[in-house]
């Protein structure tokens, strides 16, 4: 009886005592951050998830402070400013130069670091929007030319110093702006292993870093705004559900101003100068991680490709994928989800079996297949 | 050594047995159904740094927040708020509407004001996060 008595009471201690005590992988830190023209939001979750997530957050204000076009002394305003003259850079920037003209290349010219002046024309800039002339875009298009950005590598490329030296062409300017989320994110996944994280949930507005999964061993799930409902809350396209996965979207719809009944948004196609009008109202961009070593740039390529993609529209869209996942160069197989202005969600293979259609949305859901 | 004399337990004893028990049983109960969860909160930051937390549980009221050369009116309710006045260019916030849930936000990128829910019932349907 006493030996009964005692098992009851230590069950029961033991019982309530687990209540008491959180796991070290549920410990959580989450922080808002406004940086690169967006609001952030950082959860970490493990024992070490307030220091890897003001890691992260520091991540992010060193890439603002090098790479943003708006940043008076950045490497890239630096470029911008030096009139065709050289300017060194260091090894982020000189990164992302280097899968920009990667991405220029696969992509046919959809991605364009070199179209940065003709965004300023429409005054995306600086939130001063305006419809630039013909005459003004006639003038601003050839600058829109990645063949004409020169980058030497240095040959110190050991040390702390200088990684490259580049130039631009007279009168061009680049923006790093499609491409410098999603390497933060790329870098992110660098601090998150180092700091041992078991799960992480990091949007960089709009750039989600699904790493691990849910605390309750559920994947992450990741919804896609539907564009046709902007101003409404919870008003989906779909849910993605995510396990260590970049998404990156880019939607007409994220930015925008209307003139004269007409509304102008700011995924500016390099080959017109124009809003892209592709019948595409959003891009979801969805890839694994890469192995750990920060290689690969999935993360960076999600974004970039989101924004081409958009301008491709569906059928070219659909070719790149078959032919990237065919014979793509870039090591980071990718799925994509296309909102179409006809009123369906096209989903690659890949994601079939993780995306549910948000039903309410009346779309249309289609997948296809390699 | 001397033997320990032979213990017999009493209906005092008992009483203890039962009182403990059933102290543990209420505190596990209490942890696991809801002495971990917290209600509906409303933190709002600027520029990352936490200016005032608001809870949603019975709020009423409204509160006005300057952040630059912007001010915005947060109406709060009973489990919900909402920005009902802003000055800022783009009107986002304004235009987000109600928000209930925790994890939503509303955001005031020119204000850099974020408004973000915390806490309330957990649901594992809600979604973590947003593309777009």
């Amino acid at each position: 009886m006493k030996r009964l008595t005692a098992y009851v009471l230590l069950t029961v201690l033991f019982l309530s005592g687990c209540g008491a005590q959180m796991s070290p992988d549920e410990a959580q830190e989450s922080i808002q951050v406004i940086a690169m023209d967006t609001a952030m939001l950082i959860t970490t979750y493990g024992e070490r998830s307030p220091a890897a997530a003001y890691a992260c957050e520091d991540v992010i204000r060193d890439l603002e402070a090098k790479l943003s076009r708006t940043v008076e002394d950045s490497e890239v305003s630096r470029l911008n400013a030096a009139g065709g003259g050289a300017v060194e850079i260091g090894w982020d920037a000189y990164s992302l130069l280097e899968r920009a003209a990667a991405y220029s290349s696969s992509t046919g010219g959809a991605f364009d670091i070199t179209v940065a002046p003709v965004v300023s024309a429409w005054g995306f800039t600086e939130d001063s929007f305006r419809v630039p002339s013909q005459a003004e875009l006639d003038r601003l298009l050839p600058l829109v030319d990645s063949s004409q950005v020169s980058v030497t590598p240095s040959l110190d490329s050991n040390g702390d110093g200088p990684k490259a030296t580049v130039t631009l062409g007279p009168g061009q300017a680049i923006d790093l702006g499609g491409l410098a989320k999603g390497y933060a994110a790329d870098k992110i996944v660098v601090v998150l292993r180092e700091h041992d994280v078991p799960r992480a949930n990091i949007n960089l507005g709009g750039n989600v870093l699904a790493y691990g999964g849910r605390p309750d061993g559920t994947p992450w799930r990741v919804a896609i705004q539907d564009p046709a409902r902007v101003g409404e809350q919870d008003a989906f396209a779909g849910v993605l559900a995510l396990t260590d996965s970049f998404a990156v979207t880019s939607g007409g719809y994220q930015r925008y101003f209307e003139q004269d009944g007409k509304t102008y948004h700011h995924i500016i196609d390099p080959a017109t100068g124009y809003p892209a009008d592709s019948g595409l109202t959003s891009v979801t961009v969805v890839a694994a991680l890469g192995e750990g070593d920060g290689s690969g740039f999935p993360g960076t390529m999600c974004d970039a490709y989101s924004t081409a993609l958009f301008i491709m529209g569906e059928e070219r869209a659909l070719a790149f994928w078959r032919d990237e996942m065919m014979w793509g160069e870039e090591g980071c197989p990718f799925d994509l989800v296309l909102v179409t202005e006809d009123g369906r969600v096209v989903v690659t293979e890949g994601l079939a079996d993780r995306f549910t259609l948000e039903e309410s949305s009346g779309y249309t859901l289609e997948v296809v297949s390699p | 050594m001397r033997p320990s004399p032979k213990l017999h337990p009493t209906a005092w004893d008992a009483l203890v047995v039962l009182c403990v028990a059933a102290l543990a049983i209420a505190l596990a109960l209490f942890q696991w159904r809801g002495g971990t969860s917290q209600g509906l909160t409303a933190v709002v930051s600027v520029d990352g740094t936490e200016i005032d937390r608001v809870s949603l549980e019975d709020a009423a009221g409204e509160k006005t927040y300057q952040a630059g050369a912007y001010t915005l009116t947060v109406e709060y309710a009973a489990g919900s708020t909402r920005v009902r006045t802003s000055n800022c260019p783009t009107q986002d916030c304004v235009h987000t509407g109600v928000v209930s849930r925790g994890g939503q936000s509303i955001v005031c990128l020119p204000a850099r004001i974020v408004i973000r829910l915390e806490g309330g019932a957990p649901d594992p349907d809600a979604v973590d996060a947003v593309l777009g």
